[in-house]
């Protein structure tokens, strides 16, 4: 590009991928004009996964303080479908040409949205992150869940510390944030992960430090005794079976589609975790969020999206969220005190129905 | 023709292979013909002997797939006004009657060139032997071309880049929608007047290719060939976006 293009240094770029084909069809179709009509879900397939990332719209947010950055969206293209193991070494490569497309935009920093920050978490020195910083956006994550928690706990006056606490996805980056973060606030730790060895060895740790845990790979076995549920895991395997009522659940998955495993929701207070609320608003240009925004809300954002706003309106370009099992405390509670300050707060109570009433 | 060679399982294969073959030495004699008409548009002369030489190039890949055609005795038939390269022609010839060096650049070293590598380079991998080599020997040399006309394209975006977007935007509609066309599963009902008998789209699982991958891949190329040139991403996925498939 020109120097002038350089010149014109973004402060975030975001990266990330749609959820669905449904998704993926309706952002495109929502590009195509009326004359050429739309395309179908199978076109869409055909085409749209072979594209390489690349910038799709830019984007102006604005801060409680005045400030104004400006960034960028990065799509990936990444396969909603090829989200397994098996698809790795595919959807990293996606990943570093997006890196890639965000360095050549000169963003100063980069948010790994969605299922590209779970590519990243082991994966860190994969990616040159020298001229750009890169943020799983963990946790300001971690800190919404844990934020809604504790208001969803006081509106249904659940005393956090008489609650057994199940984390899906417990050896996760988030989960274990989660874990550590509220050792000592609640009555027993009831964790779930799919690796037995992690497992056993994350509860030990958190056990040693005189928590009370339960653990197992078969959620059914915790179901039963939890109050309190976060689901911080990207599987499409779970099943919310035989639960205690009444539960609040706190799905913050990716996607968050947990509500489609429930076959009946009565005794369940459920809603959409890890998501902040824009307070001073955005634009995109273009703008296509009539074709793929699904919130009930204006302004709502995934809270890994909005670590890279954040730490972008503070200045603050470093990688701060990265790796796995490094999200301390006092990281949780810095970016959500640097996030209220800019007007970025917890999101409202929704879950796939619409907002809480 | 109608016996098979000994070097193919099937009258099937046999006659995926006379297509493809069909295919690649008319597309390389629209591009020698787009690069004989493109050395009209250039004034200077060590641009035009090089739009010479790249017409000659073309030349020699065509003469290699044709003499490669012949060595195995395949049914070769050659048609520059067939349905979708005697449009492609068409619109070249649009911009080099306007001596628009830059869109003749634009529509044989990027649109046509993304295809030809991208497609050659599938063909190579599906095809054993001596055609496998041939083609991704080809494909080798296209990329050279396409590599040359990035740098050319790149600084003529940074001297005025909204002309130079609304210049590329149009010829992308006016050329990749006849190559979308061209690679799309739907668009089969009628013969494009190179292949015989069937449309060879739905017949490449005889050689272990489709239609999807091919396109699929000969579009992301494209699209890495805009990126090079510094063209936005906002620009170039709406652009693919609008295109039929």
């Amino acid at each position: 590009m020109s120097a002038n293009h350089k010149l014109e240094q973004l402060d975030f770029a975001v990266i990330g991928h749609q959820e669905s084909w449904n998704d993926i069809k309706a952002f495109i179709n929502g590009m195509r004009s009326d004359d050429v009509g739309d395309l179908s879900l199978e076109q869409v397939k055909n085409t749209f996964g072979y594209i390489p990332p690349r910038s799709v719209f830019k984007m102006k947010v604005r801060s409680k303080t005045d400030a104004l950055i400006h960034g960028v969206y990065i799509e990936t293209f990444i396969e909603p479908d090829k989200l397994g193991m098996q698809h790795l070494r595919t959807n990293i490569t996606k990943v570093n040409e997006a890196i890639a497309v965000a360095q050549s935009l000169n963003a100063k920093i980069i948010a790994l949205g969605g299922f590209t920050s779970i590519v990243l978490e082991g994966n860190l020195s994969t990616f040159n992150t020298t001229e750009t910083k890169i943020t799983t956006g963990n946790s300001l994550t971690a800190a919404y869940i844990l934020k809604g928690i504790e208001k969803a706990s006081k509106k249904f006056n659940v005393d956090l510390k008489s609650s057994n606490v199940l984390i899906i996805g417990a050896t996760g980056d988030i989960g274990m944030a989660c874990t550590n973060y509220l050792k000592g606030s609640v009555k027993n730790f009831l964790l779930c992960a799919r690796n037995k060895r992690r497992l056993e060895k994350f509860s030990n740790e958190i056990s040693e430090g005189g928590c009370s845990v339960s653990y197992d790979t078969d959620l059914s076995r915790l179901l039963p005794q939890a109050d309190i549920i976060i689901s911080a895991a990207s599987s499409n395997d779970i099943a919310i079976e035989h639960y205690k009522k009444p539960v609040i659940i706190c799905d913050a998955g990716y996607p968050k589609n947990l509500e489609l495993k429930i076959a009946k929701t009565e005794g369940i207070s459920l809603f959409h975790g890890g998501m902040g609320h824009i307070g001073y608003g955005y634009d995109f240009n273009p703008d296509y969020t009539k074709h793929f925004y699904r919130y009930p809300l204006p302004h709502i954002g995934h809270g890994c999206v909005l670590e890279a706003v954040v730490l972008a309106f503070e200045n603050k370009f470093e990688n701060y969220s990265n790796g796995k099992g490094n999200i301390s405390n006092l990281k949780i509670d810095d970016i959500y005190a640097m996030s209220i300050k800019h007007g970025l707060e917890l999101a409202p109570f929704y879950n796939s129905k619409g907002l809480w009433t | 023709m109608e016996s098979t060679n000994h070097q193919f399982k099937s009258i099937d294969e046999f006659n995926v292979v006379s297509d493809v073959f069909s295919q690649a030495i008319t597309g390389e004699l629209i591009g020698m013909s787009n690069f004989a008409s493109l050395s009209g548009t250039i004034d200077d002369p060590h641009e035009k002997m090089e739009a010479v030489e790249h017409a000659d190039s073309e030349r020699q890949h065509a003469e290699g797939f044709l003499a490669y055609a012949n060595k195995i005795g395949l049914n070769v038939k050659i048609n520059l006004n067939g349905e979708y390269w005697g449009r492609v022609r068409k619109v070249f010839l649009k911009y080099s009657e306007k001596n628009d060096f830059i869109a003749c650049l634009i529509i044989q070293e990027v649109m046509l060139e993304a295809y030809a590598i991208a497609m050659y380079s599938d063909v190579g991998k599906a095809l054993k032997g001596g055609p496998s080599k041939l083609f991704i020997s080809i494909a080798d040399e296209e990329k050279e071309h396409m590599d040359h006309s990035t740098e050319i394209l790149r600084e003529e975006l940074e001297k005025n880049p909204p002309e130079f977007l609304k210049k590329f935007e149009e010829i992308h509609y006016d050329c990749m929608t006849i190559l979308a066309e061209f690679s799309a599963t739907s668009k089969c009902e009628s013969s494009c007047g190179v292949c015989q008998g069937d449309c060879l789209k739905l017949s490449l699982d005889h050689i272990d290719l489709d239609v999807t991958t091919m396109r699929g891949n000969a579009l992301a190329l494209y699209a890495k060939a805009m990126d090079n040139i510094g063209i936005p991403g906002e620009k170039s996925i709406q652009w693919i976006a609008n295109l039929p498939a």
